[in-house]
């Protein structure tokens, strides 16, 4: 009767049914150098969980708990400051910015958007739709539609918008729009609309989430947008 | 329009905010475990924990294709393992493969205070194996997940897991034999 390494092993590891364990402690009965090898597999197993056990009880790193904690939910356009000394996990961490969260290409007229001192500003037919459209009176096929307008905490007019596929919240800066957020995969409004964590529906959350109290109304949107151009 | 539009912000809303929360909580539980299944897996601690770090990332973004009721703990460690693959395949194609690994543990832990864990020589020894042999391994005996499951989270067969496993213990067993 041979018992094969692995049948011993999963003897050691309390995997083996009962008819099978049977049969491996009859063979570890006959032959010492078996007893010894499933003591030798318990020892080291043992010996691993002791070394990595410091590991689960320290304290967590700065960051992710607070990561998690924040529960942003959607990861900013500005991604986090690269760590230059590591640039290991930079290119999974920026893939999973794009691929992960959109799971749809970011789709935007060139011209549209801009990068400048790390910032990403809004150009061409984008500005434009930022600067004058409003969302009561924008045409129904215009190629930019404006979403919600409101004020964020720190009293910045904030827009946001739809290209085709590719939505987006801007805020005010200066004369400037601030891109702070973009989302590929936007579905069309209607029945996919609130279907929870889809982009669309992060995109509304996180309006919601740097909202200074209401959207603004039909009339306050008209005024805050004229004001800007004054 | 616009009142339509608050209509649609405040039901996403609320619908968004009790199934995040259950995830966040839950993720937050299964933190220090998944943190080990770094350390075991990565060569130093710094990549271990970048390596966690990228992981809830990548969760907190992908969190919609985890489905409630399932276990969140098996989820996250296949998504672990990986980010890890794809760092490892990235290694191997720049010919990094054989950088020793760190023996101690240096851990950046909340307030910037560090504590130094010495893995010791069965750590060391375990961070030597071969990535299939080492993820086996850690999933099994350092995670306790059944055979079953730990061939799940791989996406392997079990034949295939248990033997990885006694390969690398095997392993194991005659490097710390000679040390001994």
């Amino acid at each position: 009767m041979t018992i094969d390494p692995e049948q011993l092993m999963a003897y050691a590891d309390g995997e083996l049914g009962p008819i099978e364990a049977k049969r491996v402690e009859q063979a570890i009965a006959a032959d010492p150098a078996l007893a010894d090898q499933v003591q030798r597999h318990r020892a080291v197993a043992a010996s691993l969980r002791d070394a990595f056990a410091p590991v689960e009880r320290a304290p967590l790193p700065d960051g992710v708990e607070a990561m998690l904690r924040e529960s942003a939910k959607v990861v900013p356009l500005m991604s986090r400051p690269a760590r230059s000394e590591r640039p290991f996990w930079i290119g999974a961490v920026a893939a999973s910015l794009v691929a992960g969260l959109f799971a749809a290409p970011l789709v935007m007229p060139r011209g549209d958007l801009a990068i400048e001192n790390g910032r990403t500003l809004a150009r061409g037919d984008l500005a434009r739709a930022l600067d004058t459209q409003l969302a009561s009176t924008q045409a129904d096929d215009a190629a930019t539609r404006i979403g919600v307008t409101f004020r964020d905490r720190n009293q910045r007019l904030c827009r946001s918008f739809e290209h085709a596929e590719t939505g987006g919240i801007a805020c005010a800066s200066g004369k400037q729009w601030q891109v702070e957020r973009l989302y590929g995969g936007m579905a069309a409004p209607g029945a996919e609309y609130r279907q929870a964590g889809s982009p669309a529906a992060q995109l509304m959350a996180h309006a919601q989430a740097i909202m200074s109290g209401e959207a603004l109304n039909t009339t306050d949107e008209a005024a805050a947008i004229a004001e800007r151009l004054r | 329009m616009l009142d339509e539009t608050d209509r649609r912000v405040r039901f996403i809303r609320e619908l968004e905010g009790t199934r995040w929360l259950r995830f966040q909580e839950q993720l937050l539980d299964h933190l220090p475990r998944l943190r080990r299944f770094a350390h075991a897996l990565a060569r130093n601690a710094a990549d271990a924990d970048d390596l966690l770090q990228a992981s809830v990332e990548r969760a907190l973004l992908r969190r919609e294709q985890w489905e409630p009721g399932t276990r969140l703990d098996s989820w996250m460690y296949r998504l672990m393992r990986n980010l890890w693959i794809d760092t490892v395949r990235a290694e191997t194609r720049r010919g990094e493969t054989f950088v020793p690994p760190d023996a101690g543990e240096l851990l950046g832990t909340a307030g910037n205070q560090e504590a130094v864990v010495e893995l010791g020589k069965v750590g060391v020894a375990l961070r030597q194996l071969p990535p299939q042999q080492r993820e086996a391994v850690a999933l099994v005996v350092i995670e306790g997940f059944g055979y079953k499951e730990a061939a799940e989270i791989l996406d392997i067969p079990m034949g295939t897991l248990t033997s990885r496993l006694v390969r690398g213990r095997e392993a194991l067993m005659a490097r710390l034999g000679e040390a001994a």
